[in-house]
């Protein structure tokens, strides 16, 4: 009886813990809650260079300008949901479904867009590109 | 100080020169307010017209002289000129609006070529041929309570424009004698483009006067309608024209897009115009056995299985989610998905297998990792309600041990 309540016991004490230590081992995740995120690491992005980095449940851009500076905008495109990228020959952004373009603020250029694409502020903590949305004034 | 002080006396200037106009007498308004029918107009009406607000009145198109109250305000001595006939509504306006030292002091970034294109139009041809049933600016534009077209009352306003040309173009007795069709705004109504418009109030979406031009309007010919829709559809117009249908749809007379497309009822494309089933547009041209119909088999084959295999990926996914698992990234994932099916269908436009397979199947490599992740996160799922099922049963197992335990150490008492 004392060894089948022992096991019991152990049983259940092991059910108990091993959520415990799942939930004590680091996520995969950088999303910092719903409106800001690290989207990448200084150093990562060459100049005049993009990447997509995921913002919440979609996609952001991150831009590395010729000038040095970084800029965040939604990748969503504004026509049809396709993601946006960073066309370095241009020195624009580009949807690569409908030929779209914004500038490097997020505005619609040319092509189907019917609007801009949010844009995002940018701020360097350390060695981490941090992506938050803008909270209206 | 200073500064409120100088704003404090522009106000008061403004607030005199507002009264003063207002205490102008204006025979005109006077009479035709009290007018019916064509000849009434009110000071509330004329208020709201642009040219008013610029300081314009009523002498300025008709002559006379607002500021007499007897016959005298309507002589000719005082240049009166009383009903603007058809005829003469293009010149008369074309007077200010062709003129860019005049309108400088107004707007200087507005056009001043409309009376040159208007000349070139066929509302404009045939008006210089004596037609008086055609357009002229006020049809379009309204008189006496005219607005930019900026300004969502406008007729001009581009969500007004389709209703504004439906007045003459929808009206089967007016356009009788053109012997031109009059479905063109019933059909708009249908098209995707008006859903745009209208519905998504997506102003860039076209209207009539996006693809027929404006002041110069004049339908697009067979060998143009391509390069009207290119201005937006720029990558199905490129891949149209290195396409062999291109040489094919010219030596056969037909217009590029719409001989597909069709034009004002432009519906949402959908893949069922592909293929060779009854829906498909490519069997109106191509028959069974030849390397069109091939192809366009093959491409709605292509297209429809990245289609299923998205919808599988995303209903595993959403099974996943429901059941309370964490599956943002490959939802993430499955959207470039779906941009390699938008991209496929674009592709359709060079009318060729291969290379509708190239964006395929980058689309189905993901959707393939990404139904993978579903059932990965189902199975991790199960895992969970099986480790908390044999947690369950331990604590059971504890509770009914304990109980046994302690009616033992009872029956030894």
């Amino acid at each position: 009886m004392g060894m089948l309540l022992g096991g019991g016991l152990f049983a259940s004490a092991l059910s108990f813990f091993y959520p415990v230590l799942r939930y004590l081992v680091p996520p995969r995740l950088t999303d910092m809650g719903g409106d800001t995120v690290v989207a990448g690491k200084v150093g990562e992005l060459r100049p005049n260079s993009g990447k997509i980095f995921r913002f919440g449940s979609r996609p952001g851009l991150l831009m590395l300008g010729s000038d040095g500076q970084y800029r965040a905008l939604s990748a969503t495109c504004t026509h049809l949901s396709c993601t946006v990228q960073y066309r370095g020959d241009l020195r624009q952004v580009w949807c690569a479904c409908h030929n779209g373009m914004y500038d490097l603020a997020g505005r619609n250029l040319s092509g189907p867009p019917p609007r801009p694409l949010e844009q995002y502020d940018v701020h360097v903590r350390g060695d981490e590109i941090i992506v938050s949305r803008r909270r209206e004034a | 100080m200073w500064r409120n002080r100088s704003l404090g006396a522009i106000f008061v200037l403004i607030i005199t020169v507002a009264l003063a106009q207002a205490q102008q007498p204006n025979s005109c308004v006077d009479c035709h307010s009290a007018l019916e029918g064509e000849l009434h107009v009110t000071q509330e009406q004329f208020a709201q017209d642009i040219h008013a607000q610029k300081g314009l009145t009523c002498a300025s198109c008709h002559g006379g002289d607002p500021s007499k109250t007897d016959d005298s305000a309507m002589s000719k001595a005082a240049g009166f000129k009383g009903k603007i006939e058809r005829a003469g509504v293009p010149k008369l306006c074309g007077s200010c609006h062709s003129d860019p030292a005049f309108m400088r002091q107004y707007n200087p970034s507005l056009r001043t070529d409309q009376f040159s294109q208007y000349q070139t139009s066929i509302h404009g041809k045939r008006q210089a041929a004596g037609d008086t049933k055609v357009a002229v600016c006020t049809d379009c534009h309204g008189v006496h309570d005219l607005r930019p077209a900026s300004d969502t009352r406008s007729k001009v306003h581009p969500l007004n424009i389709a209703t504004t040309c439906s007045r003459c173009h929808a009206d089967a007795e007016y356009m009788a004698t053109y012997k031109i069709p009059t479905n063109q705004f019933a059909d708009y109504k249908t098209s995707v483009h008006h859903e745009a418009l209208v519905e998504r109030g997506d102003l860039s979406a076209p209207t009539c006067t996006t693809c027929h031009g404006n002041h110069g309007a004049t339908p697009p010919g067979v060998g143009s309608v391509a390069n009207v829709c290119s201005t937006c559809h720029v990558f199905q117009a490129q891949l149209f024209e290195a396409s062999p249908h291109k040489a094919a749809f010219a030596s056969a007379g037909l217009p590029g897009c719409v001989t597909c497309h069709s034009n004002h009822g432009i519906s949402k494309p959908s893949d069922a115009m592909l293929g060779t089933s009854a829906h498909s547009v490519c069997t109106n041209c191509h028959t069974q056995g030849d390397a069109g119909y091939k192809a366009a088999g093959d491409m709605q084959q292509q297209i429809s299985g990245l289609e299923t295999s998205i919808v599988r990926s995303d209903r595993i996914l959403s099974q996943a989610e429901s059941s309370g698992m964490e599956v943002s990234q490959p939802r993430l994932e499955l959207d470039q998905a779906r941009d390699a099916l938008t991209k496929a269908r674009v592709t359709v436009h060079t009318f060729a297998a291969h290379p509708v397979r190239a964006d395929v199947d980058s689309g189905l490599k993901i959707t393939t990792k990404t139904y993978g992740e579903g059932e990965g996160a189902l199975r991790e799922r199960d895992y969970r309600r099986t480790g908390l099922g044999m947690s369950l049963v331990a604590i059971v197992f504890v509770v009914v041990a304990l109980r046994l335990y302690i009616k033992e150490i009872e029956k030894n008492q």
